[in-house]
């Protein structure tokens, strides 16, 4: 496996269709508090047909920004009762998978998390679930466009341990879903044989960088 | 031999605490992972040790000459296969 350097710096912008400007505005700038940061107007152009439209942008922190495209005189799709203004789902789909799909917006702290609580609570799109995953606390609530929003708190710093294990555990993915009948219980015995051959001499390669840098 | 591996990370230390409680089961370390490992079956009380469910359903990290044949919110039993 080659290794290229990482040079990229985070979400320049995500992008999600909607039919309800007024109400997406009410929702991202007056209720969570996201300011507005840029907007174009354009007109439609382009080989395609293609409808004028509105693209602008919420701020989400970090630099980081959401964004939505308002194309005037174009009505939603079909596709089914479930899902949002971008995807459309039939009764058969599954809701875990529908939500899926989600932005995570990450916070600093648990009084930062529960600010955002109160606002959304006061709010007609209140939280729907506060849970305490395996090392984060989110909250959650659809926005008036049916998207699924999340934000996230650590619950402590990644330790370098998990750096490791998601390695392992990816590789043994990638290897169980290129053979027949993946299942969690071949992942757990090709990663068990990951961890006998290769987590000890992780582990003394950490304490001699450690020893290194004198920590 | 049946074997269970377990990060060692703070949320997931009470859950080889309790396995290492039944004096059938050996606990050790390989790098940064609990080995578990028994003759015969491992059995882990959730309750005892305090883990809350999405840590318990994830602790899991790999499974030598074993299998999972209980995994819920009572326990979780691993035996040789």
């Amino acid at each position: 496996m080659t290794v290229s350097d990482h040079r990229v710096r985070g979400v320049d912008h995500i992008a999600y269709p909607t039919f309800d400007p007024a109400t997406t505005v009410e929702f991202y700038r007056d209720v969570l508090g996201f300011p507005v940061v840029h907007s174009i107007c354009a007109a439609g152009w382009g080989p395609e047909k293609h409808p004028d439209f509105i693209h602008f942008f919420f701020d989400i922190g970090n630099g980081d920004r959401l964004a939505f495209f308002y194309y005037f005189g174009l009505e939603p799709f079909g596709g089914g009762p479930q899902g949002d203004a971008y995807s459309r789902f039939g009764e058969d789909v599954p809701v875990f998978f529908i939500r899926s799909r989600h932005l995570a917006i990450h916070v600093d702290s648990q009084e930062d998390l529960l600010e955002y609580r109160r606002r959304l609570d006061s709010s007609d799109w209140p939280v729907e679930m506060q849970i305490q995953h395996e090392t984060i606390e989110s909250i959650y609530t659809h926005d008036p466009n049916g998207y699924m929003i999340e934000l996230t708190r650590a619950l402590r710093p990644v330790t370098p341990q998990e750096d490791l294990d998601a390695e392992l555990t990816i590789e043994a993915l990638v290897e169980v879903t290129s053979q027949p009948d993946p299942s969690m219980a071949a992942l757990l015995t090709r990663k068990a044989e990951l961890i006998v051959e290769r987590a000890a001499a992780w582990e003394e390669e950490q304490t001699a960088t450690r020893e290194r840098s004198g920590a | 031999m049946t074997a269970l591996y377990v990060l060692d990370v703070p949320e997931n230390v009470p859950l080889a605490t309790v396995a290492g409680a039944d004096p059938a089961v050996t606990v050790s370390k390989i790098g940064p992972y609990f080995e578990i490992a028994a003759d015969g079956v491992i059995s882990i009380d959730r309750r005892a040790t305090g883990c809350r469910h999405a840590v318990w359903y994830s602790s899991v990290a790999g499974l030598r000459g074993a299998r999972i044949t209980q995994h819920d919110k009572d326990a979780l039993r691993v035996e040789p296969g």
